[in-house]
């Protein structure tokens, strides 16, 4: 599946990564991208996840078609 | 009543959004608005180049609607304007332009608050400042949840 990441996340990792994750669910996702990049560990436990533009809880299955996105606190003006 | 939010990719002129303000206001009383600036330093005493602002395809753009929106709903305004850059600000440049008119004072002054207090938390950027130091991420500081938190 395709993830795609934002703002330090992007940065510390890259902007879209693919994930053989079918059938694990949101909260699994994160916890191995976590293990796969400490540095970005903080902010990942810190970030929204999003399908098709909608918030999703970590119990949320996800599947090969899915986008998952991981938004990180935001900030504007 | 007009609401008008929109994502700037390219320089923001306050004065030209003032102008649009003020055209969309005939009638009104008051117009308050705020102009955010990049700043060329930052909290550590670092000096910024600039300020970039990611954002996302979707999202960002609804979330500056959904602001502007809940701003009119909520205060006895005429019209709102906000107006925010994304990309690379150079530091003391415009990042973004809130405003709104109405016609007593009062609501427009407590509107361009909420507006800021907001977008400050809410806005869907991602902001990071870039100098010789290389880059560091902002996020909304205690202060600012506090502010926005006043709203309800």
């Amino acid at each position: 599946m395709r993830i795609r990441l934002y703002g330090r996340l992007a940065d510390a990792i890259a902007p879209e990564i693919d994930l053989a994750a079918d059938g694990w669910t949101v909260g699994e996702v994160r916890l191995r991208l976590a293990a796969d990049h400490a540095a970005a560990a903080h902010s990942l436990a810190r970030s929204r996840a999003l399908i098709a533009d909608r918030v999703v809880d970590d119990g949320q299955p996800v599947d090969e078609s899915d986008e998952l996105e991981f938004l990180p606190p935001v900030s504007g003006g | 009543m007009s609401v008008v939010a929109l994502l700037e990719p390219d320089a923001l002129d306050p004065q030209l959004e003032l102008a649009e303000l003020t055209e969309s206001a005939r009638g009104d009383g008051a117009i308050v608005t705020f102009v955010g600036l990049a700043r060329p330093e930052s909290r550590e005493g670092n000096a910024v180049d600039a300020v970039v602002l990611d954002h996302h395809p979707t999202l960002t753009r609804q979330s500056l609607e959904d602001i502007a929106v809940a701003c009119a709903e909520r205060f006895d305004v005429s019209h709102v304007r906000v107006v925010h850059r994304c990309g690379t600000v150079p530091a003391s440049e415009p990042i973004v332009f809130a405003g709104a008119s109405s016609i007593h004072r009062r609501a427009a002054f407590d509107a361009a608050d909420y507006l800021m207090d907001r977008l400050k938390t809410d806005a869907v950027f991602w902001k990071r400042e870039v100098g010789d130091d290389g880059a560091q991420w902002i996020e909304p500081t205690e202060a600012d949840l506090a502010d926005r938190d006043r709203w309800g």
